[in-house]
């Protein structure tokens, strides 16, 4: 029995290999970029460029950490602990920032906060014709817009978990005669750390690796000063050595966020579960969380929303519209299920085996999984086109390399979901199926399949969302002609245009929302 | 206690990886550009589409020829062509510098040409010996100011900005800009590093976080009071006058006083790239835009200078006859690129 077991595991073991060395290649090839450098390139960098990206690079990522962490967990404490009237509509609402890209909220809010823009105007009416308010192309305005529009990766997460937790835990310490805000922050809060730390990590890596808001802030971090070296230079050493930073610093992320959840694995028990009791809330307090859920969707969404509407609705941007923006719609479409779709093949038996067969090995390649979302868009795309000129040139010029490079990119968003859907099943379950005889493949299909459902759908849908945003690998891998919805609205941002973009903009919105219903729907959540 | 890792895991996994084999292959019979058809062209652009685009549709019209574009930044639609090899797609390369195409001329990516119509339209300096590209329109580096908030003679030259009374009143472009490298490349050529790089910290001081991807918004920024002054490629001021005729903008060509340096020009250009399979359709598009009617639409359209001698500014712009250029030969931009953009760096301009 033994010998045939390692016999079925080592061919996936290979499989799982192969998957990393995949992964890790565009990683070496920055690598060895990076160290066998000049070093008066390296030293040129350390005195012009690298101690204020690093400074403002983990600034950044500081503070939109503790702001998407509050938003977060207080917003899906709410909606799963509280009963208030229209409950369930703000549970979906709270999910529909991901659908806004953050480019296109950097580019509503340097609007509206911009210089002689309509927050402005409203400020002088209050103190006076020459008053200013904080510019959004800063720290605080790069935070702002990085902020709202994170938050939901924490909220979803944390909300997943107050779902699926076992009310018991609860139940025993109430009973035991533990208050309600000690119970929260002694067993709830414990219990959620996973998924929160999940989220934070997710945040983290997120604003790390993006590009889109703060170049339009211009607020300098790591990747944007990447990305300016790799089109403002004929050569990519100074980029690859920024690279190799930020991989760094997210290793250092995660690496933390690893330790943190190591020390907290927790097995559900049992697949059926009371729906947890809602606290009722007087009228005040009602108001009062309509007012926090209302401030915070308006200010990531609803505002933006009916801008980009309104902008749409001008002459200028209907113009536009003609038989080239069906072509846009169809390439973001296509491109972004066809990366999603990979990604969740991929990333399935990386993380199955990290999960049940946790060795240093295993848990060595699912991390290697994670380097590419760190890896900066456009040197991921950069060290993706290198790699297929020399393996494989026939797929040169096709969408096939800009799916790849998506693929490695925002492998990690799908794999924070997928990973915990695994762990959360105790091994249990499937060696008692095993147990009554039932057979390895119907022990897949009718255990472990409709308990990990949840975490793949999610998955999907996050890669999917995120590559229908992705910005910078799209613009250096585009092949002639797959311009996407994201290109255009960057083309015509970038120039404040706003009218322009906005068309593609509130387009790239619409098209994520269907994508977003499938989350907050009932059917997975039931599974 | 690992049972689980078993056959019918495996057995998916393998279908799973087969399943998106065929996928992968399916989408790729797809999508792989499929040969382009005889009359069609496709075009890397490193000017803004806005426009380009306008004057491509023209020739289309006129020829019946199909155009692909795809835009970007120049330097990293040379560095694809550099990565491309003999498999890229493009037939032809535009760009807004000409610095950026004497690099790809160098780097053998550019096919020369031997065409009288090119040689008869474009002068000798607005072009390579060999014309392996192209001069097609020309810009000036210039000052825009804001005529609220500045006296037109209280800036003379493109070195006034750098002085500590404009503090926090400038915007600048970003150093990756091309127009920025060729601006400095040719400041350093005629008053040497020291004075280029003291220049260089001044505007680094006095625009602070004012630095921005495009002129289009510094230009913005001017009209709207944010900053006094910006340095931007002309057009993009006489572009925004033609939409906004009552923004408060004007124009200074600087460096004409006295042994002045002259204005600093540059040109954009296209090249014919080496391995195009459409070379008598690439010469028909080099032939229709350095052409006196494709000249007129880079003069009309986007008011910058043209290169053919017989063909007219538009009537908003300074007369061409009355101010001066730099000396600095166009070619010699290629070389003085790296240097520059490393004093760039040095200096720490964003």
């Amino acid at each position: 029995m033994s010998t045939i077991r390692q016999q079925l595991a080592s061919p996936l073991q290979l499989l799982v290999l192969a998957t990393a060395g995949i992964i890790l290649l565009p990683l070496g090839y920055v690598t060895a970029q990076a160290l066998s450098a000049d070093p008066v390139v390296w030293s040129r960098l350390w005195a012009t460029r690298i101690p204020e990206l690093l400074f403002n690079t983990i600034s950044l990522a500081a503070s939109v950490a503790v702001i998407t962490l509050v938003l977060g967990v207080s917003t899906a404490w709410l909606v799963t602990r509280v009963d208030f009237p229209g409950r369930r509509l703000w549970e979906g609402a709270l999910v529909l920032p991901l659908a806004m890209p953050t480019y296109v909220l950097a580019y509503v809010y340097s609007y509206l906060l911009g210089f002689g823009g309509p927050v402005e105007h409203l400020w002088q009416l209050v103190a006076g014709p020459q008053a200013r308010i904080f510019s959004p192309h800063s720290y605080g305005g790069a935070t702002l817009v990085m902020a709202l529009d994170t938050f939901p990766f924490v909220y979803l997460l944390s909300r997943s978990a107050l779902l699926s937790m076992n009310v018991s835990f609860e139940e025993v310490a109430r009973a035991s005669g533990v208050s309600r805000l000690s119970t929260l922050w002694r067993v709830t809060l414990p219990l959620m750390r996973p998924s929160i730390a999940a989220g934070v990590a997710l945040v983290i890596l997120y604003v790390v690796s993006d590009f889109g808001a703060v170049s339009l802030l211009r607020y300098q971090t790591l990747t944007y000063a990447v990305f300016q070296q790799m089109t403002g230079r004929s050569d990519n050493t100074a980029a690859s050595i920024l690279s190799l930073l930020l991989v760094g610093l997210a290793l250092i992320f995660l690496i933390t966020e690893r330790w943190f959840r190591q020390r907290s694995r927790f097995y559900q028990t049992t697949g059926h579960y009371r729906a947890p009791q809602r606290h009722q809330y007087g009228w005040l307090g009602t108001v009062a969380v309509t007012g926090y859920l209302g401030l915070i969707v308006g200010a990531a969404f609803a505002l933006p929303a009916s801008l980009l509407i309104q902008w749409s609705l001008s002459p200028e941007a209907q113009a536009t519209l003609d038989s080239r923006f069906f072509g846009f719609v169809w390439n973001s479409g296509i491109l972004a299920a066809s990366a999603a779709t990979g990604g969740v093949l991929i990333g399935l038996p990386l993380a199955y085996l990290a999960s049940r067969r946790p060795t240093m090995l295993n848990l060595g390649c699912l991390q290697a999984a994670y380097a590419g979302y760190v890896l900066p868009g456009p040197v991921a795309a950069l060290a993706v086109l290198v790699l297929f000129t020399k393996l494989a040139p026939v797929f040169y010029g096709s969408v096939l390399i800009l799916i790849v490079a998506y693929v490695i990119h925002f492998l990690p968003a799908g794999l924070q979901s997928l990973e915990p859907a695994l762990q959360h099943i105790s091994p249990n379950l499937e060696e008692v199926a095993r147990t009554l005889g039932l057979g390895m493949r119907d022990t897949w299909r009718r255990v472990t399949l409709p308990l990990v459902r949840n975490g793949f759908v999610v998955a999907w849908v996050l890669m999917f969302l995120q590559t229908m945003k992705e910005l910078p690998a799209t613009l250096l891998l585009r092949p002639v002609g797959f311009d996407t919805l994201a290109i255009r609205v960057w083309m015509e941002a970038s120039e404040e245009y706003y009218q322009l973009a906005a068309p593609s903009a509130l387009l790239i919105v619409l098209l994520s929302l269907p994508a977003l219903a499938l989350l907050v729907s009932k059917d997975w959540r039931a599974a | 206690m690992s049972f689980v890792c078993s056959l019918p895991i495996l057995r998916r996994t393998i279908l799973s990886t087969f399943l998106s084999l065929v996928a992968a292959g399916l989408v790729t019979a797809f999508f792989v550009p499929s040969a382009p058809a005889a009359d069609q062209l496709t075009i890397y652009s490193g000017r803004g589409e806005r426009l380009i685009k306008p004057v491509l549709d023209a020739f289309t019209a006129s020829t019946g020829i199909q155009i692909e574009l795809l835009s970007s930044g120049t330097t990293e639609l040379v560095n694809r062509l550099k990565a491309e090899g003999d498999r890229t797609p493009a037939d032809l390369l535009i760009t807004n510098d000409a610095g950026s195409l004497e690099l790809a001329r160098t780097a053998g990516l550019l096919r020369p040409l031997n065409m009288r119509e090119v040689e008869r339209a474009i002068p000798a300096q607005f072009r390579a010996p060999d014309n392996a590209w192209v001069g097609l329109s020309g810009r000036f580096w210039i000052v825009v100011y804001n005529h609220t908030m500045v006296k037109p003679d209280q800036v003379k030259s493109l070195l006034d900005l750098a002085d500590p009374k404009w503090k926090d009143k400038i915007a600048i472009p970003n150093s990756g800009s091309e127009y920025l490298q060729a601006g400095v490349s040719v400041i350093r050529a005629t008053y040497g590093d020291e004075k280029t790089r003291q220049f260089l910290q001044g505007l680094k001081t006095n625009a602070d976080s004012q630095v921005y991807q495009k002129s289009s918004q510094i230009v913005d920024a001017v009209a709207k009071g944010q900053v006094a002054l910006g340095i931007v490629n002309h057009y993009y001021v006489y572009r925004y006058l033609a939409t906004q005729p009552d923004a408060p903008i004007a124009v200074v060509m600087p460096d004409q006083q006295e042994g002045g340096m002259g204005a600093i020009m540059n040109v954009s250009g296209v090249g014919v790239v080496k391995s195009t399979k459409h070379l008598d359709s690439a010469k028909l598009l080099v032939e229709f835009l350095v052409a006196q009617a494709g000249q007129k639409l880079f003069a009309d359209l986007d008011k910058e200078y043209p290169l053919h001698p017989d063909v007219k500014a538009d009537p908003a712009l300074m007369e061409r006859k009355s101010f001066r250029a730099a000396l600095v030969p166009l070619s010699k931009l290629a070389e003085l690129r790296e240097p520059t953009i490393n004093m760039i760096e040095q200096v720490g301009l964003r």
